[in-house]
Formats: C-alpha cells, structure tokens, sequence
C-alpha cells in the first residue's frame, strides 16, 4: 500500500463477514464511508480508538486487521 | 463524494467568484469622462457579498435535500484533521497577508490600500483554506 507503513486486512474481513459494505461497517464504527475507503486504501491511519472499534466489529485482535510494516 | 468534500468545493468555488469579481473591480471598475465610478464600490461590494451568501446557501441545500442522511452525518476524525491541516494553511497565509497589508501602509500611507490588502488577504487565505481542504479530501487524509 502507498505510503503509510501501515497494512490492513478490512477489505478481506468484510467479505468473510457476509459481504459487509464499506457503508455498513462506517455506521457501526462512527466514521463516514469515505474514511473506510482511505483507511482501506491505506490513504488514513485510524485513531487507536477508530482501530479498535472495527477490530471489535470483526471479533479479532487489532493485530489481525492491521499490521505495521517494518522497514528493516 | 462525502457531503463535507462537497461542501468544500462549493464554499471554495463560490468565494472565487467574489474574489475574482472583487480583483477585477479593483482595476476594471467603469467611470464616465470625468473620472467618477459609475457603481458605487459599497453597492458592488454588498452586491458581491449577497451573492456569494446566496449561492452558498442554495448550491448547499441542493446538495442536503439530494442527500439527507449524509448532511446529517457528525464529523468525523479524519474530517475534522482534513479541517484542522487546511485552516493551519489558512492562518499562515493570512499572516503573511496582514504582514504585506501592513509593509504596503507603511510604504504608501494609504487607508484604502491598507484596507484592499486586508480584505484580499483574508479571501487568499480563505481560499488556500478551502483549497487544501479540497486537496486533503481528494487525497484521502
């Protein structure tokens, strides 16, 4: 993913949980749908809150939905 | 296309209209032989200015009646950060802005010019606001 060292497994997660539309999951997170789709798209780091929140969503731990990408 | 991105772009294409229309005046204003406006600059200004605020206004309540439940959407945190980076780029420009009003004053010693350079430093500076609101948007945070 483009720029922030930070990779995401939503998208993924989303289709094993029925298909859940980037819309369905905002409304259960508190964030618009737009903001789904640049944290998908690794444009926008979520707040900690933001990121546990759809790890909850989920039933999975953090590190399950986003991983941070060592550089060395 | 988020109902705050769209916001943005309507503030940031309405204030060019005024901007634009305000520059031009300030050089293209009609006057007769003798030299006398054939407007009053007040009369444009509020002109312009009622304008701006009524094309604001309907261009936004299109937008919220096309989409209701979004308008009513809270911000949230990557909408506020894009508010918060774009009124940063804002408040710079309107710095700079003040600093050139007040070196022109310095130079010139005229209220008008002190009060033109105050007026058009407070629109650059709205407009570098909205315009990297835009950007923000555009580019995802």
């Amino acid at each position: 993913m483009p720029g922030l060292p930070i990779d995401n497994r939503i998208r993924r997660l989303r289709f094993e949980h029925g298909e859940m539309t980037q819309q369905q999951l905002a409304e259960r997170i508190g964030v618009t749908r737009q903001t789904v789709n640049a944290i998908e798209l690794g444009k926008y780091s979520p707040s900690l809150e933001v990121a546990f929140r759809i790890a909850a969503v989920f039933g999975v731990p953090l590190e399950q939905v986003f991983q941070y990408r060592h550089s060395d | 296309m988020s109902f705050r991105e769209k916001s943005a772009w309507i503030s940031l294409v309405c204030l060019l209209l005024p901007t634009v229309a305000f520059t031009v005046g300030q050089h293209f204003h009609p006057h007769d032989a003798q030299g006398h406006d054939l407007v009053n600059p007040l009369h444009l200004v509020l002109a312009i200015l009622g304008g701006f605020l009524l094309l604001q206004a309907v261009l936004h309540l299109i937008v919220v009646l096309r989409a209701p439940r979004d308008a009513r959407t809270p911000k949230d945190e990557r909408e506020r950060l894009i508010e918060l980076r774009a009124a940063r780029v804002g408040f710079y420009a309107l710095v700079i802005g003040e600093f050139v009003a007040m070196a022109l004053f310095h130079a010139h010693g005229r209220a008008f010019t002190l009060m033109n350079t105050v007026l058009l430093a407070i629109l650059v500076a709205w407009l570098l606001k909205l315009g990297s609101e835009v950007a923000l948007y555009r580019r995802g945070g």
